[in-house]
């Protein structure tokens, strides 16, 4: 029998050339070693400051992209006329000219009849600059929920407080870490193979770790405390320690909520703060007992606590309105809504303030700073659910309670890019609310023009979800129009949305179908015409999102020659355009996306088409100097560096940053009475509250109908969205995992219902249900059953990969009753029944 | 004469008819400079981007690297700035 022997190739052969990964969007520092046009192995990049050297699994794994042998390489356009997901769509290999053609073609003609039928799904987030392609086209619809699964409601708060767009701890001074729902620095999210490295650091000299989560995650697992928890409840866990520290302990950083944020600004009965006749906010004078503008009074001298009379009316401290909204927030009630024993939500109070320090400094590169070293972390699995606005509220106030706001060891914004925190002043001495960093505020419009309805959501986020409810039932939305065809570029719809039934329907009704991407996906079973983009180690860009420590680009650049006839998605897109005769716009709309507009020298010309390293090399030139275009980053790899104290702490300077909420209240008035107008009066806006308090969701309220259990989704290093599934080597590493393999019950749960590992379960909720083998163990709530998104791949080209069963997304609901109504974050929990199949 | 460095992105252009200009132009302040640029349609893009003495939401002007606030239509010039005006795309595809 024939045997292959491999020779190990020496770190010597060849050369390494630097660039940036593409297995997540982050994009850490790699270095590719290539020995006779052949990339034969990637490494972090010790140079580059963000990942330290380090690489994830995905990230080592990127060679099996470049080389996976189900890559589409060619254009291909669809011969088989039926389309479903099991429909093999009979692809058959086209040129580019065709292709184009083709697709050009059919864009333009529904370009010319109306722009706005055109539905796209976008998931590049490496060429973020290429996102606005449908808006130059004049289609504004979003349809995808790629962002708004995990940030729909983070984003706009981050944006909001500090004019940044995501939030870590500090983890370099950070001593007590309270990580909620997050694999930051564990397992996910922000540029994890640095922030793993910080993590560990940190642990190393003695920061405590307690994570709160339904499932014994990675994080809980290697914290010092797992604190299991309901899933959507983890407000309420917070809202009770918050209750602890201001009613029980009286422990909170007055100094800050005084010098830092509006919290002493007075709040009248209606919810709006009281203004003198010039429109100033006013605070309690405690020198003279009287209400006078904010400017006029000295932070020391601002009533912080206090219901006061003021000609006639009663008002109270912005502080005080949270105050006595905490009373009811009891550890004992908040016990009942999240499981957590009271004793525990005091306890991990206590130890938070004790660690917090307030009233401590530090002195960093010579200057002074307040340091507190204890912050409380979320992401994804805290937040995202229907009341996410509420949610991310809760843990910035609960944050700014210890005063930790960006100061060394606390809660630290992250700025979207190298642009840093956007600071400019608003109102009242406060910083300007950015809920929006990736396009302009929307404007109200009624009827609306957007299938996610985006001009609904002024503060909010993009509600991709809405699609599922809005493009089968137009009318009752008031849109005017049909959506007829998709654009798919890098991302999968079908698997990223709520509600998979109704999403194939949509699917089903598009007229044409186009895809640009590097392999096949469910969506892409629909396609009539596949473009295919190149991987990250055959193209070029310039790399530079939401670094959490550091701050610059790095090169992404080809190390390999590519691989059949592919072309740069930016490449594509530039034709696309040109054929359909917006090519002018497109290069404008680079332009402003680019920053040019305050850089005229560096304007793209609109009649002119540039080449993918001459956009990039404008670009670099534009931030780093004439000195620094593609060239030099071809040679140095990136221009990476650590964020300075200045760029890191107190941002915003002498601005202060929002306690009370009061824009988000007016902007909520300014809704109804916009939607009451256009006849929209049962649109919910229930969530547009100046301050966060608990109320059930409608997941609670579901088990009221018989829903008895809580149904979530996870996902660890080895993944990022639905592409890594595919790959053999990150599935092999899952498959040997026990916890990837089918549908986690806890064992108590498990006993009860007579159920065993392997026995075929069924979970459905008021959306679906789905179907997988049982997984009895220990680390899981016991009311909560646990869905990796390993196993929800359906369209799996690859013989070496199992497809494995099924796909969680289909147990939510995308309407609005699972929608935060402000932000438009949809909820990412289900209730479910459970029912044993067999064994 | 004060002289401006023009670039027009977008629906500006196609209104102006041109990309880049460098022009000279009577008055002193921006909205001077709007008034004497004159469009396709016959009027001037000052009427196309100002309503009641402002700008209008849908539209940035940027001079010297600085976004023009609605109500600085009458900030004077000094002669040899860079503009662009543009009109503000609001949908994005999101993230």
């Amino acid at each position: 029998m024939a045997t292959m022997q491999s020779t190990p190739i020496s770190p010597s052969a060849g050369r390494w050339i630097p660039s940036t990964c593409g297995m997540c969007l982050h994009g850490c520092g790699i270095k590719v070693q290539v020995v006779d046009g052949v990339a034969v192995k990637i490494e972090g990049d010790p140079t580059n400051p963000d990942n330290l050297g380090k690489l994830c699994p995905k990230g080592n794994s990127g060679l099996a992209r470049l080389y996976d042998p189900t890559r589409v390489l060619y254009p291909m356009k669809r011969t088989n006329p039926k389309k479903g997901l099991h429909e093999k769509p009979g692809w058959v290999q086209i040129g580019w000219e065709e292709a184009y053609e083709i697709v050009a073609r059919e864009l333009g003609k529904l370009r010319k009849d109306d722009p706005r039928k055109l539905l796209c799904a976008i998931g590049d987030f490496q060429r973020i600059l290429l996102w606005g392609w449908p808006a130059v086209f004049g289609s504004p619809n979003f349809f995808t929920s790629l962002g708004n699964y995990c940030g729909g409601s983070y984003h706009p708060v981050n944006g909001s407080v500090d004019g940044s767009f995501a939030a870590i701890n500090d983890y370099e001074h950070c001593n007590y870490w309270i990580q909620i729902g997050s694999g930051d620095g564990f397992s996910s999210h922000l540029h994890l193979s640095g922030s793993a490295k910080r993590m560990a650091d940190a642990r190393m000299r003695g920061m405590r770790v307690v994570s709160l989560d339904p499932r014994c995650s990675v994080a809980s697992a290697k914290a010092d405390e797992w604190i299991p928890i309901l899933p959507g409840t983890d407000r309420a866990f917070v809202l009770g320690m918050a209750h602890v520290l201001v009613h029980e302990l009286r422990r909170y950083d007055r100094e800050f909520l005084r010098e830092r944020t509006n919290a002493p600004y007075l709040v009248k009965a209606d919810g709006y703060f009281l203004r003198d006749s010039e429109g100033k906010a006013q605070v309690w004078d405690l020198r003279v007992n009287a209400a006078r503008a904010w400017d006029a009074v000295p932070s020391e001298s601002m009533a912080l606590e206090g219901a006061f009379s003021h000609a006639g009316m009663n008002v109270r401290t912005g502080f005080q309105v949270w105050m006595d909204i905490l009373l009811e927030n009891t550890p004992e009630k908040m016990s009942e809504v999240t499981t957590v024993p009271a004793a525990t939500i005091r306890r991990i109070a206590r130890e938070f303030v004790d660690a917090a320090q307030i009233g401590a400094s530090i002195e960093i590169q010579g200057k002074t700073y307040p340091y507190r070293p204890a912050a409380l972390n979320y992401y994804r699995g805290s937040q995202s659910h229907a009341n996410g606005l509420f949610d991310n509220i809760t843990y910035k106030l609960f944050n700014m309670l210890v005063g930790n706001i960006d100061v060394p060891g606390g809660h630290l914004g992250v700025p979207l890019d190298h642009r840093g925190f956007f600071v400019s002043p608003g109102e009242d001495g406060m910083l300007k609310p950015e809920p929006h960093q990736l396009h302009p505020a929307p404007e109200f419009k009624y009827p609306p023009d957007s299938t996610h309805l985006l001009e609904w959501f002024p503060i909010g986020f993009d509600a991709g979800q809405l699609n599922a409810e809005t493009v089968l039932n137009p009318e009752r939305f008031g849109l005017n129009y049909r959506p007829e065809a998709m654009l798919l570029y890098h991302s999968n719809p079908w698997w990223n949305m709520p509600e998979t039934d109704k999403i194939e329907k949509i699917f089903q009704s598009m007229k044409f179908v186009v895809a640009i991407d590097i392999q096949e996906t469910e969506s892409t079973q629909w396609a009539d015409v596949f473009l295919p983009d190149r991987t990250f180690l055959e193209s070029t860009l310039l790399n530079c999102l939401e670094p959490p420590a550091v701050t610059g680009h790095a090169l992404r650049q080809p190390v390999v020659e590519p691989l059949g006839d592919t072309r740069d998605a930016y490449e594509i897109l530039t034709e696309l355009a040109e054929r359909m005769g917006f090519r002018d716009d497109w290069n404008d709309f680079l332009n402003i996306v680019c920053g040019y507009t305050a850089k005229p020298k560096y304007l793209l010309d609109p009649d002119k088409r540039h080449t993918v390293d001459e956009f990039w090399d404008r670009y670099a030139r534009s931030i780093y100097g004439e000195d620094k275009g593609l060239e030099w980053f071809k040679v140095h790899g990136h221009a990476v560096r650590y964020r300075t104290p200045e760029e890191t702490y107190l941002p915003f300077g002498n601005l202060r940053i929002p306690f009370y909420f009061e824009f988000i209240k007016r902007t909520g008035e300014q809704m109804r009475v916009r939607l009451s107008e256009a006849g929209m009066k049962d649109w919910p806006l229930d969530n547009y509250q100046p301050l966060p308090f608990w109320k059930n969701s409608q997941v609670i309220e579901d088990g009221k109908a018989g829903y008895e259990y809580y149904g979530i989704t996870f996902k660890e290093s080895l993944h990022t969205f639905a592409d890594t599934m595919v790959m053999p080597w990150l599935s092999e590493v899952s498959d040997k995992d026990p916890i990837h393999g089918g549908i986690l019950i806890n064992s108590a749960t498990a006993g009860k219902l007579g159920i065993k590992t392997g026995d075929r379960l069924r979970l459905t909720s008021p959306a679906g249900s789905i179907e997988g083998a049982a997984q009895v163990v220990e680390g899981i709530h016991p009311q909560v059953l646990g869905v990796s998104n390993t196993i929800t791949r359906q369209v799996v080209n690859n013989k070496r990969v199992r497809a494995k069963g099924s796909h969680f997304n289909r147990l939510l609901t995308g309407s609005m009753r699972y929608t935060d109504s402000a932000t438009g974050g949809l909820e990412s929990t289900a209730r479910v029944r459970v029912e044993r199949l067999g064994a | 004469m004060p002289i401006a460095k023009i670039a027009a992105l977008g629906s500006t252009r196609k209104m102006l008819g041109f990309s880049r200009q460098t022009l000279e132009f009577e008055g002193a302040t921006i909205a001077d400079l709007l008034r004497q640029l004159p469009t396709r349609d016959g009027g001037s893009l000052y009427d196309s981007l100002v309503c009641d003495g402002k700008l209008r939401s849908d539209f940035a002007i940027v001079v010297d690297g600085l976004s023009l606030k609605a109500g600085e239509l009458d900030k004077e010039l000094r002669g040899g700035e860079e503009i662009v005006t543009l009109a503000i795309i609001r949908s994005l595809a999101g993230g």
